[in-house]
């Protein structure tokens, strides 16, 4: 609390939450029960995005710009056990994954972004194009009439591979965090965001790059020499996707974007996870609901204990899996804004501080409607 | 082999009378459900050896009870009260075995609720109108105290109107009965002699009106539905389920047995006026409950509407109708048990039936979505969508009084098409949209609380599907059933009637000589 005695107190609606992470803890508060159920929720994500990575990596080298990718979600394992397990619906939901890419790519933001605009990745895209569909005068031709269809579908496959790179990352974090909350090293919800905040701090630098080999030449979608890196090209884009402004999708509760009730202007939606309702309001196949179902398969079981003694046991399971995903997800964001705050949060210069109250103080005009207050109650 | 439906429920009684104060309420349970299925598999045994072409009466039993009075216990039964004692049957252990198990006073409630079984199987098998008049009463006595001990806040208030107005029933339906035995000069409250006294239209329409008055409180049609209601709202999910499901039917059973049975010419010359009643009765009903926001009241008010239809079709007396009569009787006591039941479990579950503070229950996570499914189809069939059996009953109501009453009938297919209304309005408000903070943690729901929805829905379906099952009980001799005795009827069984020129059934009015 050394640096709240010397600044005046916030004035912010969410001036506890300021306090804080000035304070060095986290917007979650710091409880046995919340490091139970966020390292746990971490493990099951872990290991959800272990498996989400590698097949978003895959298709982004394997499935490019195959425009009936029957099987991008079997990793080039195809056989007919695996087959009808697919149609048994007895896999992972690689269709969120996609979601997820999909809505960096509609979002954008980021070196990511910007570099996709570019005339030298349009140029790799293009060389790209004429060797994959090299001889195919039908598709060369279609290419010719609608030249911005094909870069397009580049642009998708280096999204599919710079998301894949991104929870390659973020995987390796959860479940190491796991690891040692299991040798009794974590103990609190502080040491849980340390752990995230190291983790992208070390990984920050990682160049992001896509390759892809057609032929017998290997292709840069992304070269290295584009500078991409892991945590302002990728992290940042991802958490302003997906955390923060997300996509409204239809279920018992519809919107009429006709009607202004999405925002016209898509910098200030506010569908991410932050802000997700975590009650299913039904429909089938709505994204968030896919990952519930994927980490519910790998719980660790003294989380799914903790799960069983809830009111419906295991009937909103779902829901109890969503409220602590959003838990954790507070923890992440913490660490993220604590990551890229303009000085560390322990400073003892005031101008310092003040410039960190400033800083705080913007996140958290962007999370008065968000989850904050209800994860914490 | 009646009277051991009325015994084995009294062994039943008298097993729980021997228990000590201090029983468990769930072995009374398990006592009474035993003898309530003891009777209705007896039931199902008479009904296997029922024969339904054969005439009159059917396992009679007759034994002088007082002479120099005119009692007899006189038992028997027919094609319109063998579907009936099986509806009794199933509804009363569906009752019973809903019951929750921490009940207090156990032993008072279920014998309370055996008592019903008894008095209502009684009235349903009663060839002797004194007889019939006893049962009639008896079931009122464990009704009024079921409401007012096991009922809800102003279960007082709901137990004295219910007792208030059917004491005024049970009189005016004693007045009608008094008056045909001393008028037709018999003197003996034995039924079929009755059937036959001739008597004149004027003095059957003086008997016709207070025995109308009385079943009608009883069914309940407009202006005398208003205990109807408040009894719902305050009774516990059990005894709404027996009221709507089976009680109400004796005021229709009692209507076609005696109203038409004893006074066909008076109601013959009534019939348009009782059509225009039953017109009235289900716009009523249906535009009340689209004003309501108490659950149990929407289901209620549906009640009065779709009872309003079985007056209708008794009131055209077409061989169509009266088979209709019959199966309106079924379809609506199934369906409205089912919606009080699911009611019951929504109420028990969140604590409140208000439709303005319920929402989202679909939720498939956190609402009730197995029961809101059950609704949603409890609903569906009570607005007659076809493959249930409210279709299949509503559609023989409307195609057999059509041709009579063709104003009065479209003005009860407007009341059907409001049932859609006032039931989706309930249905979206309650079931629809995010769950609302108050419903947002709900308990689990138990088997216990699904399985005999579940178990009406699907005779709901069976019975949808496969209407011959509901009619071959009375469809043979459905005509006979209530003019067998009285007067020539000249218009029935007109061939040439579009469904088939070699069956009992037609769309001709049975009309006496006097009407016609």
């Amino acid at each position: 609390m050394l640096s709240v005695d010397k600044l005046e107190p916030s004035k912010h609606p969410l001036a506890e939450y300021i306090h804080r992470i000035e304070a060095c803890l986290a917007l979650l508060e710091d409880t046995p029960v919340h490091v139970v159920e966020v390292v746990g929720i971490l493990k099951s994500y872990g290991i959800i995005l272990d498996a989400y990575s590698r097949n978003l990596i895959y298709i982004s080298e394997h499935q490019f710009l195959n425009l009936f990718p029957f099987f991008k979600y079997f990793n080039g394992k195809v056989t007919f056990d695996r087959l009808l397990k697919h149609w048994n619906h007895d896999r992972i939901n690689f269709e969120y994954a996609e979601y997820c890419m999909k809505s960096m790519l509609w979002h954008g933001g980021g070196g990511l972004d910007a570099y996709l605009d570019t005339p030298e990745f349009a140029q790799n895209a293009e060389a790209a194009i004429q060797a994959r569909w090299k001889g195919n005068l039908f598709m060369l031709g279609l290419h010719k009439l609608f030249p911005n269809f094909l870069p397009e579908q580049v642009r998708v496959m280096a999204y599919y591979s710079g998301l894949g790179q991104f929870w390659r990352v973020m995987s390796d974090m959860f479940l190491e965090l796991s690891d040692l909350y299991d040798r009794g090293e974590i103990q609190s919800i502080p040491q849980v965001v340390q752990h995230i905040q190291d983790g992208l701090v070390a990984a920050a630098g990682n160049p992001i790059v896509h390759q892809v080999k057609l032929g017998d030449r290997v292709y840069d979608i992304l070269p290295k020499s584009a500078g991409l890196t892991f945590l302002m090209d990728t992290a940042v884009p991802y958490v302003e996707a997906i955390f923060f402004r997300g996509t409204p999708f239809p279920g018992t509760i519809s919107y009429n974007a006709q009607a202004y009730q999405i925002p016209f202007d898509q910098s200030i939606f506010n569908y991410g996870a932050l802000y997700a309702d975590p009650l299913p309001i039904g429909g089938a196949g709505i994204p968030p609901t896919l990952l519930m179902q994927d980490m519910r398969h790998y719980l660790p079981e003294y989380l799914h204990e903790i799960y069983r003694q809830g009111k419906r046991q295991e009937d909103d399971i779902l829901v109890q899996i969503c409220q602590t995903f959003q838990k954790s997800m507070f923890c992440v964001t913490t660490a993220a804004i604590r990551g890229l705050a303009p000085h560390p949060m322990d400073t003892t210069d005031l101008a310092q501080q003040r410039e960190n109250r400033a800083y705080l103080e913007g996140w958290m005009n962007r999370f008065v409607s968000s989850r904050v207050v209800a994860v914490n109650s | 082999m009646l009277s051991a439906l009325l015994l084995i429920p009294l062994v039943g009684i008298a097993a729980i009378g021997f228990l000590p104060g201090t029983i468990d309420p769930k072995i009374c349970r398990r006592i009474s459900l035993v003898a309530i299925l003891a009777t209705l598999i007896w039931t199902i045994w008479i009904g296997i050896g029922f024969d339904p072409t054969a005439p009159g009466m059917q396992f009679s039993e007759f034994v002088p009870w007082v002479p120099w009075m005119g009692f007899n216990y006189h038992l028997g039964v027919d094609g319109l009260s063998m579907p009936l004692l099986v509806l009794n049957g199933v509804l009363t252990a569906i009752s019973i075995a809903s019951t929750p198990g921490d009940l207090h006073r156990p032993r008072f409630y279920y014998t309370l609720m055996l008592l019903i079984n008894i008095g209502v199987t009684g009235a349903f098998v009663a060839q002797d109108l004194f007889l019939f008049f006893g049962f009639y009463e008896l079931e009122i006595v464990p009704l009024y105290f079921l409401i007012a001990i096991w009922g809800g806040k102003r279960r007082g208030y709901a137990a004295t109107k219910f007792l208030i107005y059917t004491a005024i029933s049970g009189f005016c339906i004693l007045a009608s009965f008094l008056g045909v035995v001393w008028l037709s000069g018999t003197g003996s409250f034995d039924y079929a002699p009755l059937r036959s006294a001739g008597l004149p239209l004027g003095t059957q329409i003086l008997l016709l009106v207070p025995l109308l008055v009385g079943f009608g409180i009883k069914i309940p049609f407009f202006p005398f539905h208003t205990w109807l209601p408040d009894a719902h709202v305050e009774a516990s999910t059990p005894v709404s389920m027996l009221l709507a499901g089976v009680l109400l039917k004796l005021g229709t059973y009692g209507l076609l047995r005696f109203g038409v049975g004893l006074f066909l010419d008076a109601w013959a010359y009534l019939a348009p006026w009782l059509a225009v009643w039953a017109a009235v009765s289900a716009l009523y009903g249906a535009s009340c409950a689209i004003a309501q926001t108490d659950m149990k009241k929407v289901v209620a008010y549906s009640s009065i509407a779709h009872m309003a239809f079985i007056l209708l079709a008794a009131a055209a007396t077409t061989q169509l109708s009266l088979l209709a009569a019959v199966c309106q009787m079924i379809a609506h006591g199934l369906i409205s048990a089912l919606l009080f039941f699911l009611v019951g479990v929504v109420y028990k579950k969140t604590g409140t039936r208000d439709v303005n503070v319920l929402r989202g229950l679909l939720n498939f996570s956190r609402g009730l979505p197995l029961i809101g499914s059950l609704i949603i189809l409890g609903v569906m069939a009570s607005a007659g969508l076809p493959g249930m059996v409210g279709f299949i009953a509503e559609f023989l109501v409307f195609r057999g009084s059509f041709s009579l009453f063709p104003v009065q009938t479209l003005l009860c297919m407007v009341g059907t098409g409001l049932t859609a209304v006032y039931f989706l309005l309930m249905v979206n408000k309650v079931f629809f949209g995010r769950l609302s903070e108050v419903t947002i943690d709900l308990p689990q729901v138990q088997w216990s609380d699904r399985i005999p929805a579940l178990i009406l829905s699907v005779v709901i379906f069976i019975l949808g599907i496969q209407p011959n099952w509901l009619v071959f009980w009375s469809e043979p001799r459905i005509v006979s059933l209530v003019t067998e005795f009285g007067q020539p009827q000249a218009g029935l069984l007109t061939p040439g009637n579009g469904m088939g020129d070699d069956r009992d059934l037609g769309f001709q009015p049975i009309k006496s000589e006097v009407t016609q």
